[in-house]
């Protein structure tokens, strides 16, 4: 699914390009690509240099291990080194910095953190040691947080006492609301989520053409989709229309998946407010538990220390998130700040703006500047 | 042998020749079988597996391929339990069987294998599987007058020239995958159902057989298409992925 490689084909991709180029004409244009994955093909491809250059790509706040404040991670922290707590995690959480340090730091001092695909496997070594509280560390957007739901309610259901989740869970939604109120950043238009979009389907982001004039169009993750994306952002600039299309047809439908998003407002509420890394305290962008399901809330049966810890000095992710830098632009990228050494989130999952930079990008820029493609 | 024409529509072709005998010996060399499907022409696919059977010189490896006899809408069911995860489904054609081979393609990547189409005609669309291979600007005689053989010849021989570079080999796709994360990457990835379950399913993803729960898409039946994030199927994939 992922990795077709006839989404890359490069006689298509010339012709999209051909057609960027011809719709683009001399105006310049900035889009920004809400999501994480959208961020990784485009780095991985280098499609930024096979674009004209007055097409310019920003990259947004969808990588959502990248958006977590570090106070959020101390707390996390604090919770796996309760004694007899069995603290589980998707892989990427695991080197996410905190103010004292992460969670595979936490693991060498002796807590029991373990690593999970998913939160079921989570409940399942809660069912195996009922002797212990399994805690499991919830982040995500909206693709991510109904496998949550799922589990608190089954875990609910065979009455797991043992089991809770430390919610995290954060939405599409508010954010866009935020950077498009933004006065650093002109934008004119968004590509959309494709899998996040499986889930809350295209209506909720008609607000983006309908308050603030610019189109989105949900996009898939392979090279082609991106660029007939775009094709189809510019066509509607072009043709004096301003909607909310879909690209991804192949999985995406209007309405989203309506079974997913009853589950979701069963089992969590909107938080009043939530800290997203770089972009400061955004209302209502966040999700926890409804207070039916407070016996399966961490938040609730640990000590939580809820500390806010403002990010190193060094660190720009938030003009990162927000699309008002590039990686490279950050003083500490590459030297102080590398994948194995994170300073900042962006730099920690494969999908943060920075280490896909510094993964890809950063060859396929080199390459461009050589072909004077691009500004050294 | 061939006309000039027909060259020339060949060197159209070279660098998705190129990529796809890349991706055939990358995947050869990691242990794969070839399984070769031709409904309409089953002479085509039963000459593409005899020739990646018999080694292109003295000296050079033999490469385990297998063509398969189905007629047109069983192709999936024959072929399911005999594909591997890493394994290489070449399709010829479509024509009248044209859904039968689009639904082998599309469930390919649940299996874990990668897609090849070789045809003559009007394109598949961009994505039909992973490799198209097509003398699109030629009717359907490509298939019937040696155009069709010269392509899958020069397949097979550029598969072998790729074992004489080991170190193009080792660089597979599969390895990117472990790259990314599963939670930023609004990951979903491709699932066929093998047997529903009171609250989930087991299913066939290209990692392997795994158990899922399926509350958010509802009933589903054997066969069924998903698409599953962090052990959840997030949604029913209905025109193919
Ligand atoms: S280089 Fe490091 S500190 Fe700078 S923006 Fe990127 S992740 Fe943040």
């Amino acid at each position: 699914m992922k990795f077709v490689d006839e989404y890359r084909d490069p006689a298509a991709a010339r012709v999209l390009v051909a057609r960027i180029r011809e719709l683009a004409g001399e105006d310049s244009f900035k889009f920004m690509e809400v999501c994480g994955g959208h961020t990784h093909t485009i780095y991985r491809h280098g499609i930024e240099h096979v674009l004209p250059q007055n097409v310019e790509l920003v990259h947004g706040p969808g990588c959502p291990v990248c958006v977590i404040p570090m106070g959020r991670v101390d707390d996390a922290i604090a919770v796996a080194e309760t004694p007899g707590v069995i603290f589980t995690s998707f892989g990427d959480m695991m080197r996410v910095p905190g103010g004292h340090g992460n969670l595979l730091e936490a693991k060498a001092r002796g807590a029991d953190v373990r690593f999970v695909y998913s939160p079921l496997d989570a409940l399942r070594i809660a069912v195996e040691h009922p002797d212990r509280e399994v805690v499991f560390f919830a982040v995500g957007f909206e693709t991510t947080a109904p496998s949550t739901a799922v589990t608190l309610l089954r875990a609910r259901d065979a009455d797991v006492r043992n089991f809770s989740v430390f919610c995290n869970h954060v939405t599409i939604v508010p954010p866009l609301k935020a950077i498009l109120e933004s006065p650093d950043l002109r934008l004119d238009g968004f590509l959309g989520p494709g899998h996040v979009s499986t889930v809350v389907g295209n209506h909720p982001y008609r607000f983006v053409p309908a308050q603030y004039g610019k189109p989105l169009v949900t996009a898939g993750f392979e090279p082609l989709d991106i660029l007939q994306a775009i094709v189809m952002l510019l066509t509607q600039i072009r043709e004096g229309r301003c909607q909310v299309e879909n690209q991804y047809t192949r999985i995406v439908r209007d309405e989203g998946n309506p079974r997913a998003l009853k589950m979701l407002a069963e089992v969590f509420e909107l938080r009043p407010h939530f800290e997203w890394r770089g972009l400061g305290f955004i209302s209502q962008s966040a999700l926890k538990l409804r207070p039916e399901l407070a016996p399966w809330d961490a938040e609730l049966r640990f000590a939580v220390p809820g500390v806010r810890v403002a990010d190193p000095k060094a660190c720009q992710c938030g003009e990162v998130l927000k699309g008002v830098i590039k990686p490279w632009e950050c003083k500490v990228f590459g030297t102080a700040c590398t994948p194995e050494t994170p300073i900042g989130t962006c730099m920690v999952s494969s999908e943060g703006a920075c280490a896909a930079y510094y993964n890809f990008g950063r060859l396929h820029r080199e390459a461009a500047v050589t072909l004077g493609r691009a500004s050294a | 042998m061939a006309e000039p024409g027909a060259t020339q529509t060949l060197g159209s072709l070279a660098s998705d020749l190129a990529s796809t005998s890349l991706a055939m010996a990358r995947r050869f060399a990691a242990g794969a079988t070839l399984w070769c499907w031709s409904p309409e022409h089953p002479e085509h696919a039963q000459h593409v597996a005899v020739e990646f059977v018999h080694p292109v010189i003295v000296g050079k490896r033999a490469l385990p391929a297998v063509a398969i006899a189905t007629p047109g809408d069983g192709g999936a069911d024959q072929l399911r339990p005999l594909v591997a995860s890493g394994d290489v489904v070449l399709v010829g054609g479509g024509g009248a069987a044209a859904a039968g081979v689009s639904d082998v393609l599309r469930r390919a990547p649940a299996w874990g294998a990668t897609t090849v189409w070789m045809g003559a005609g009007g394109r598949p669309p961009a994505g039909a599987a992973d490799h198209v291979l097509w003398l699109a600007d030629e009717t359907e005689l490509a298939v019937h007058d040696g155009r069709l053989v010269l392509l899958y010849h020069l397949l097979w021989e550029l598969t072998h020239v790729c074992f004489e570079h080991p170190g193009l080999l080792g660089a597979d796709g599969a390895c990117e995958e472990a790259t990314t994360c599963i939670t930023c990457s609004d990951e979903g990835r491709l699932a066929e159902v093998l047997a529903p379950a009171s609250d989930g399913a087991t299913v066939r993803t290209a990692a392997g057989i795994e158990d899922i729960d399926t509350t958010m898409v509802g009933d589903v039946h054997r066969g069924d298409l998903l698409l599953v994030h962090a052990g959840t199927a997030i949604t029913l994939v209905e025109g193919g992925p």
